[in-house]
């Protein structure tokens, strides 16, 4: 009951640092998530494309997936000379139109699968103009990546869409071999490392483009038809009020290095031909040639004004002022993204005033790759250096299972196997430290001589020491990988010095008076010793020993994260820090703590077992 | 090694042999000692002349300084003399200490914290090589002497301050020494535990017919105990006056409340005060 008593502090004090872990989860997590979430490089980019009609039975009121602002009916690459009124994305002709798709290949079924058809041949898995059809009805493709990158190791993985088939690298996964909790999936076998995990989000998705296999979702009840060209609905682009060489996207935070982007002035399309002067930009010279005879003149993104920052002579541009040495001049022929963010094209040559600016495809910015806000950025990190605790709790167990007994690199191997090298650290650093002990207290002139060198033995790291221990052992055929011995004596190395320290003070500690009873009676050197010093040192023994236990832990992990032999501790953290599992890391670092202390409750044992004259 | 292990009754004969010659235990004769420190010279004795007979209770009183526990410590051979001569038990103190010749009691219990009651009774015998049953056999009598027979598994820090020092009185008798070196034993203890442990001293002394040569700054208890008081004095460290103790025996409680005690103790306090 009063052990239990003494347990409530220690436990509340654990309480409150599990505690503390949520905030400080918080306070060294949200930076990343921060910054994972401004960086664009890792935002969802998405594709705006022309619409195809969602179904090709209506001539005349044509209905599409989505609408544009200001949409612009196209049909065999210019904008239709029908006039039609939208609303949304409903568009209404006033009259009905002869023909409104132009049919391509019919798609097959594939075995017995009711699944998978194939066009027969290569088709192009990115083409966004692919329109596919089951009857008259139009089938969306979409799939979704997970938040998560495939590490070869993880099996859970949270999707955007909460169902639908999976995908790994294009092969359909089945569903016994995974287990769905909505948008969360746990994998029997984790996808391979960098491979295209993916959840189909819609009608179908492609299968395999080099033999242009589909996969359907829902058995077709009709004919599946892809359509070579059919009336869609395009963006059309905006006058920005007050300069008509300047257009608006619909959409803002536009992809600046699109190369597929596409724009047209009614059928003509415009190039973004980003051309370099043919001569070097070395601060002086002011005339540069150019492939093309028109453009947009920009230095280092900044547009230049015509007339005022420079004449065109032809190809040859003539700048008033030198651009500066190293300067990016580029000439865009057609037109140039002024502002990617706020989604503005600058023309090179201003439309005609009832011309028709229109894209059928560019892409922008979409949303933040790892979540709408900085709580679910925190929470998709793919590594946190802080995890929530019960985040390592959930992680034991199948850290724990991870590997097999039979696997060396399970954890009870793991850590028995560095237990062994503490304690044969231990065992050896403890011998020499007491025989150092003895003879220093037996020759001082042998302490004078060497105890300065076992304190400057100390001072050298033991991360720098360990490759030249195992280097002089590898001569000798001692390998880490086939013996205890290195850890041993790499542990050994810091687990004496201690020992020594404090077994020479215990064989000093004796009281004169002691010393003088023993001369009363008349008693020799060994018996002083024997009956006198040793037992007199024993309690400073332990208490070095405790400090040599945990220096020896130290010694064997700092060892083993030396080999390649997949056993210890030492280097399973080695190992998780490379894979980059923090989690697994924490759960190790715990697992070393306890070990550390339940070897210290070890040696405290033994002393109470030895010593038990010793007053607790 | 034959002294010591010589029974009660042949040390009683060996006593008896000696008194017939008159040999005395210890004689002291113009015996000098001077500590040099560092340019300073300590003289802490300075021509000391004494003989204690066998069967003796000598106490030597003095204040702090006065060199008793330093002739004690010479007597021991645990320090040496700057010069004089020095007899114990009829040979030089290097040869009597070799030969165990005295049992030495600390002002201090210097128990080994180690070790039991028991095991700290025993330790002597163990450095002796007696035999193992022997060992046992002495400790547990000498134990059972000084009343703490049922304290004999305990450790040392379990016990108070007065058994701790009866436990080192039985291990000073452990190996039977004609002679018992005291210094200062029940410095540290109460009055009342004090005189207690008087008593059983006493009784001790006459049941084995020790000699004790007894250091105390105590005059009650160098009176109460001794048969003949040494009264020293300091800088320099010497002798002042032996005053014989002629009170009866058995002493006790009435002894220390009758007039010839109080006298007595009047004599060594004047004696003592005399030397200012």
């Amino acid at each position: 009951m009063s052990k239990l008593r003494q347990a409530v502090p220690v436990l509340a004090v654990l309480g409150i640092f599990i505690l503390l872990g949520y905030p400080l989860a918080l306070v060294f997590g949200l930076p990343l998530a921060w910054r994972d979430m401004q960086d664009l490089r890792k935002w969802e980019k998405e594709t705006v494309t022309a619409q195809p009609l969602a179904d090709v039975s209506d001539r005349q009121t044509l209905r599409f997936d989505e609408g544009f602002e200001s949409g612009v009916l196209v049909y065999q690459g210019e904008p239709l000379a029908a006039t039609y009124t939208q609303d949304g994305a409903t568009v209404m002709l006033e009259t009905p139109l002869e023909t409104v798709v132009m049919w391509g290949a019919t798609l097959t079924p594939v075995g017995a699968s009711e699944h998978v058809y194939t066009v027969g041949e290569a088709v192009d898995a990115e083409d966004p103009f692919r329109a596919v059809y089951v009857g008259d009805r139009l089938m969306r493709e979409g799939s979704s990546p997970p938040l998560q990158l495939p590490d070869g190791q993880r099996t859970d993985f949270t999707f955007r869409s909460p169902d639908g088939p999976i995908l790994v690298d294009d092969a359909l996964i089945p569903r016994d071999a995974y287990q769905t909790d909505g948008a969360n999936v746990i994998f029997a076998d984790a996808p391979p490392f960098g491979s295209n995990v993916r959840r189909i989000t819609g009608d179908y998705a492609v299968l395999d483009a080099s033999d242009g296999s589909f996969y359907v979702v829902t058995p077709p009840q009709a004919e599946i038809r892809l359509a070579a060209d059919v009336i869609r609905l395009a963006e059309q682009l905006q006058p920005v009020s007050g300069d008509p060489h300047r257009y608006r996207f619909g959409r803002e935070k536009v992809f600046d290095n699109d190369r597929e982007r596409l724009l047209y002035v009614n059928d003509m399309p415009l190039v973004d031909q980003n051309e370099r002067p043919a001569e070097r930009v070395d601060g002086e010279r002011r005339e540069f040639l150019f492939p093309s005879e028109r453009g947009i003149v920009t230095i280092d993104s900044v547009v230049m004004a015509e007339g005022q920052s420079y004449t065109r002579d032809g190809t040859l541009v003539r700048f008033v002022d030198p651009p500066v040495r190293n300067a990016r001049v580029r000439q865009h022929t057609d037109y140039y993204l002024t502002n990617p963010d706020a989604g503005t094209v600058l023309l090179a040559e201003p439309p005609a005033s009832d011309a028709v600016v229109w894209t059928s495809r560019y892409t922008v910015y979409g949303e933040p790759g790892c979540g709408p806000n900085v709580m679910a950025c925190f929470l998709a990190l793919p590594q946190h250096p802080v995890p929530f605790p019960h985040w390592i709790a959930a992680s034991a167990v199948p850290f724990v299972q991870k590997f097999p007994l039979a696997d060396e690199r399970n954890i009870v191997r793991a850590t028995l196997y560095t237990t062994l090298g503490t304690l044969a650290a231990l065992g050896l650093g403890g011998a020499i430290g007491i025989l150092l002990a003895i003879a220093f207290v037996l020759f001082r002139p042998l302490e004078r001589a060497l105890l300065p060198w076992v304190v400057a033995s100390q001072t050298v790291p033991i991360i720098a020491l360990v490759p030249v221990l195992l280097l002089i052992l590898g001569n000798f055929g001692i390998t880490i990988q086939t013996s205890l011995l290195p850890t041993a004596i790499i542990g050994a190395y810091i687990a004496f010095f201690p020992v020594v320290v404090g077994t020479v003070k215990g064989l000093r500690s004796v009281d004169p008076l002691s010393l003088d009873l023993m001369k009363t009676y008349a008693a020799s050197q060994l018996q002083v010793f024997v009956k006198v010093r040793f037992p007199a040192a024993v309690p400073f023994f332990f208490t070095s020993l405790k400090l040599g236990v945990a220096a020896a832990l130290v010694g064997a992990l700092v060892a083993e994260t030396e080999s390649n032999n997949r056993r210890g501790l030492g280097f399973a953290i080695i190992g998780q820090v490379q894979s980059g599992n923090v989690a697994d890391v924490w759960i190790l670092l715990i697992i070393s703590a306890l070990l550390g202390i339940g070897l210290v409750a070890l040696v405290d044992l033994a002393q109470r077992v030895i010593a038990p004259w010793e007053r607790t | 090694m034959a002294f010591a292990q010589t029974d009660h009754s042949a040390a009683q004969d060996k006593k008896t042999a000696t008194e017939s010659v008159s040999e005395p235990v210890i004689r002291v004769r113009d015996l000098n000692m001077v500590y040099r420190g560092q340019g300073t010279e300590t003289v802490a004795l300075k021509d000391a002349n004494l003989t204690v007979d066998a069967g003796e209770f000598v106490s030597l009183i003095g204040p702090s300084g006065c060199g008793k526990t330093t002739l004690l410590r010479l007597i021991a051979d645990l320090i040496q003399p700057t010069s004089g001569e020095l007899n114990v038990a009829g040979m030089s103190p290097r040869e009597a200490r070799e030969a165990r010749a005295y049992g030495y009691v600390f002002q201090a219990p210097v128990l080994y914290e180690w070790r039991t009651v028991l095991a700290n009774v025993m330790l002597p015998l163990e450095i002796m090589d007696f035999s193992r049953s022997e060992r046992r056999e002495r400790a547990a009598r000498l134990l059972n002497m000084v009343g703490l027979q049922d304290f004999h598994k305990q450790y040392p820090w379990q016990l108070s301050g007065g058994m701790q020092q009866r436990v080192s009185i039985a291990r000073a008798l452990a190996f039977d020494p004609g002679l018992l070196l005291m210094d200062e034993p029940f410095g540290a203890l109460d009055e009342i535990t004090r005189e207690t442990m008087n008593d059983e001293l006493l009784n001790i002394w006459q049941d084995t017919k020790k000699t004790v040569v007894f250091v105390t700054h105590s005059i009650a208890e160098a009176v109460f105990l001794s048969s003949r008081i040494v009264v020293m004095t300091p800088r320099p460290g010497k002798i002042e006056r032996i005053i014989p103790v002629d009170l009866s025996y058995p002493r006790n409680q009435e002894t220390r409340e009758s007039r010839e005690f109080f006298e007595l103790t009047t004599e060594v306090r004047e004696a003592l005060r005399g030397m200012h």
